[in-house]
């Protein structure tokens, strides 16, 4: 070719190219609704929540892409998105990183749709409905909620009760007689709770609090790990590794590690949203059979059953806020949330959906129901703020655990690092 | 040729470009998009790293320059000092073992023994396979319950009890060295072996007749020639090394404590609570080294050019 044409050609390719790239993306989402949902250990849970989402659009001559996003990445997803201008239209989030979103003015007030809904399906119950209009949203509603979930207690009762321990246990340091009583290393580590640095070792936190431990103060301004509550619950916990009740493995666990464990059938006891059973269910009947739930226990100051909730949000620089309210307004229908709770591991957030049948059919789907309409909402007897999610997000209280029976700390030294480490967060919030 | 034609005729106008300056310019203009591509996806962020270190951003905010306070807050973190010691601890045992590994499987690779496109072609298979499954896998088997190492030891008589690989302070950093090593060393393997081929054979002939044995031939004849991909191979892998994430992420998050924390970890754990200003201050705060030894390679490569 002719250099002075290969000169003439060229700027137009890169005009044409140009053009094409910069009208690509508009074309092709000019009539998509974007939606990342949340993906959950239920192969059918989440087949029937994309299917749902893509009627929607078929009724409504829109086209759907559903993204499912491990939730255990949804911080990561979403933060990449953020900065790169890539977020979708709705999105299924957690309470706290909804509260750390919209703190930074990312997601669309809904308080109109947050009624809305609510009138018609019977109303919200308490648990969600504190968790979403708590002070630190301002007055405004920045997520619907679509179900509550929480931990069960399981327990292996083939092995606890030819052991004398028929009846579930009250407090956490029966819990501790119990496994003492069925421990068999290597077969069986009675006390399978994660240590480690994920979402499941923050269940520490929540035994501190039982123990009368505080993360903060009243106003939730300071830290206040430093107290003998926590002493008393860091030595009941460190003896009961020191006594091998713990799994080897269980500092470094991932998301899955009690999972495995129990249905390895290598575990006394886990703390679990549910996702274990439905395994059971399908694979291991017989260990299914032999598996209670109840409860957490109480410790020496009270009892506390966290219960949080899953949110639907519309991040604020979506351009089709009202599809993707009527998106949720068409996720949140009786019919197919009873459908929809029959696989997943979820407890009710809306009246009209406590009478879902799973949560008579199933135990661990009666004890879920039983956390949406007891348990204690978020970081109670803690403020609810973003400082208490960073403190969570950053593992401080299994950390502190691991502090003294990985590194050998002394509880004292442990508690005064741990103590620091906090307070550097609330004071980032002042 | 009629007069009308002659009188038609106009001048041929210079040229605004003689041939070379066109040839530049079209140059230029083929390696444009490449240019740009490089200066988007790599030094836009490079450099939006470190600017975004020196403030307090929080993502989906603009934050505040706060000048060196991140970088000084991380200092007096234990996760930071603990990093800092298990990355040079990780990294000087992976590549010192991946040197020797390296260097004695490509000499015996070297040699005419039997089979040897086959266990040239096998040594290969660590590096192709995907790090995410390589260390899932070593995960497995590394596990207490149910591992197969606890397996073998426990059915040789060799412990008594499970030996808890990953999550025992002592063995941890250990085992998530071996692991990378397993997944790394194929390439040293493969660019030594390269390396050594290109060795004049007469060199080891003239050495042999001089007297030389095995030992001699490789201090005196192979390792001289290939001394320059050595630097370069361990300089490249230092680096792939010091930032690599899957190898302790998959097998022990850095964990137990902070024995395998490293900073890639430390960086991802930043993330988490959104606050990429300080996220961004851990990894940048070893662009230091990086850019030595990326000097460093650079400017063997230029010489050996």
């Amino acid at each position: 070719m002719n250099k002075s044409r290969v000169f003439k050609i060229l700027p137009l390719l890169t005009v044409l190219l140009a053009g094409v790239m910069s009208f690509a993306p508009a074309l092709a989402q000019d009539n998509t609704l974007v939606f990342w949902g949340g993906l959950i250990f239920s192969e059918s849970a989440n087949n029937a929540l994309v299917a749902r989402a893509q009627q929607w659009g078929e009724e409504n001559g829109v086209a759907v892409e559903v993204v499912m996003i491990n939730q255990n990445e949804t911080v990561q997803t979403v933060s990449a998105a953020i900065e790169a201008g890539t977020m979708p239209d709705v999105v299924d989030l957690g309470r706290d990183f909804m509260l750390l979103l919209s703190n930074q003015e990312q997601l669309v007030a809904l308080n109109d749709l947050y009624a809305e809904i609510g009138e018609a399906h019977g109303g919200w119950l308490e648990s969600a409905n504190s968790l979403v209009t708590s002070d630190d949203f301002g007055g405004n509603v920045y997520g619907i909620p679509y179900a509550t979930n929480g931990n069960v207690l399981f327990r292996r009762n083939d092995l606890l009760e030819p052991a004398g321990f028929p009846d579930a246990p009250e407090t956490w340091e029966q819990l501790g007689e119990m496994a003492r009583a069925i421990n068999d290393p290597p077969n069986v580590y009675s006390m399978s709770f994660a240590l480690s640095n994920v979402g499941d070792g923050n269940l520490t936190t929540t035994m501190l609090q039982s123990w009368g431990g505080r993360i903060a103060n009243d106003e939730g301004t300071d830290c206040t790990i430093d107290s003998e509550e926590t002493r008393a619950f860091l030595t009941w916990i460190t003896t009961a590794y020191a006594d091998g009740l713990f799994p080897p493995g269980a500092t470094t666990w991932d998301g899955a590690g009690d999972n495995t464990a129990y249905q390895s059938g290598q575990a006394g006891f886990i703390a679990n949203p549910g996702s274990v059973r439905n395994y059971l269910v399908e694979n291991d009947p017989e260990l299914a059979d032999a598996t209670l739930y109840s409860a957490l226990p109480a410790g020496p100051a009270m009892r506390i059953s966290p219960v949080s909730t899953v949110v639907r949000s519309i991040p604020a620089t979506s351009q089709k806020q009202e599809w993707a309210a009527e998106l949720i307004k068409y996720l949140a229908d009786d019919d197919f949330t009873a459908e929809y709770y029959s696989t997943a591991i979820y407890g009710p957030a809306l009246q009209n959906h406590v009478e879902a049948p799973i949560f008579s059919e199933s135990a661990v789907h009666a004890g879920l129901l039983d956390l949406a309409l007891n348990g204690t909402p978020g970081a109670f007897p803690d403020v609810t703020n973003a400082a208490f999610a960073e403190y969570q997000t950053n593992f401080l209280t299994p950390r502190m655990v691991q502090r003294i029976v990985v590194d050998g700390l002394s509880i004292d030294d442990a508690v005064a690092e741990t103590q620091a480490a906090c307070q550097d967060i609330y004071d980032k919030y002042k | 040729m009629t007069q009308e034609a002659i009188a038609g005729f106009q001048p041929r106008r210079p040229a605004r470009f003689n041939f070379q300056q066109s040839e530049s310019i079209l140059g230029y203009l083929m390696v444009s998009p490449l240019v740009i591509c490089i200066l988007l996806l790599v030094v836009y962020p490079f450099i939006f790293a470190i600017q975004i270190s020196f403030t307090d951003r929080v993502v989906g905010s603009d934050g505040q320059f706060i000048g060196f306070t991140n970088y000084i807050n991380l200092t007096k973190k234990p996760d930071f000092q603990a990093s800092i010691r298990n990355t040079i601890v990780m990294v000087t045992a992976i590549q010192t073992i991946k040197l020797g590994l390296g260097l004695g499987l490509a000499t015996l690779l070297n040699q005419q023994i039997r089979g040897r496109q086959f266990w040239r072609g096998l040594i290969l298979l660590p590096w192709a396979m995907p790090a995410f499954v390589a260390f899932i896998t070593w995960k497995l088997l590394y596990a207490p319950q149910g591992g197969a190492f606890n397996y073998i030891l426990i059915n040789l008589g060799l412990v008594t009890t499970h030996v808890d690989f990953l999550s025992t302070k002592e063995l941890a950093m250990p085992s998530v060295i071996v692991a990378s090593v397993w997944r790394g060393f194929p390439f040293w393997v493969i660019s030594f072996l390269a390396a050594m081929q290109s060795v004049p054979r007469e060199l080891y002939e003239s050495a042999a007749l001089d007297g030389a044995n095995a030992w001699k031939r490789f201090l005196n004849v192979t390792l001289p020639g290939i001394r320059h991909v050595v630097l370069v191979v361990s300089l490249i892998s230092t680096i792939q090394t010091t930032n690599s994430f899957e190898a302790v992420w998959l097998l022990t998050g850095g964990g137990p404590s902070n024995a395998t924390m490293t900073f890639p970890v430390l960086a991802y754990y930043g993330l988490q609570s959104l606050r990429i200003g300080e996220a961004s201050a851990v990894s940048v705060s070893l662009l230091p080294v990086f850019a030595v030894l990326a000097l460093i390679v650079a400017v063997r490569l230029q010489k050996d050019d």
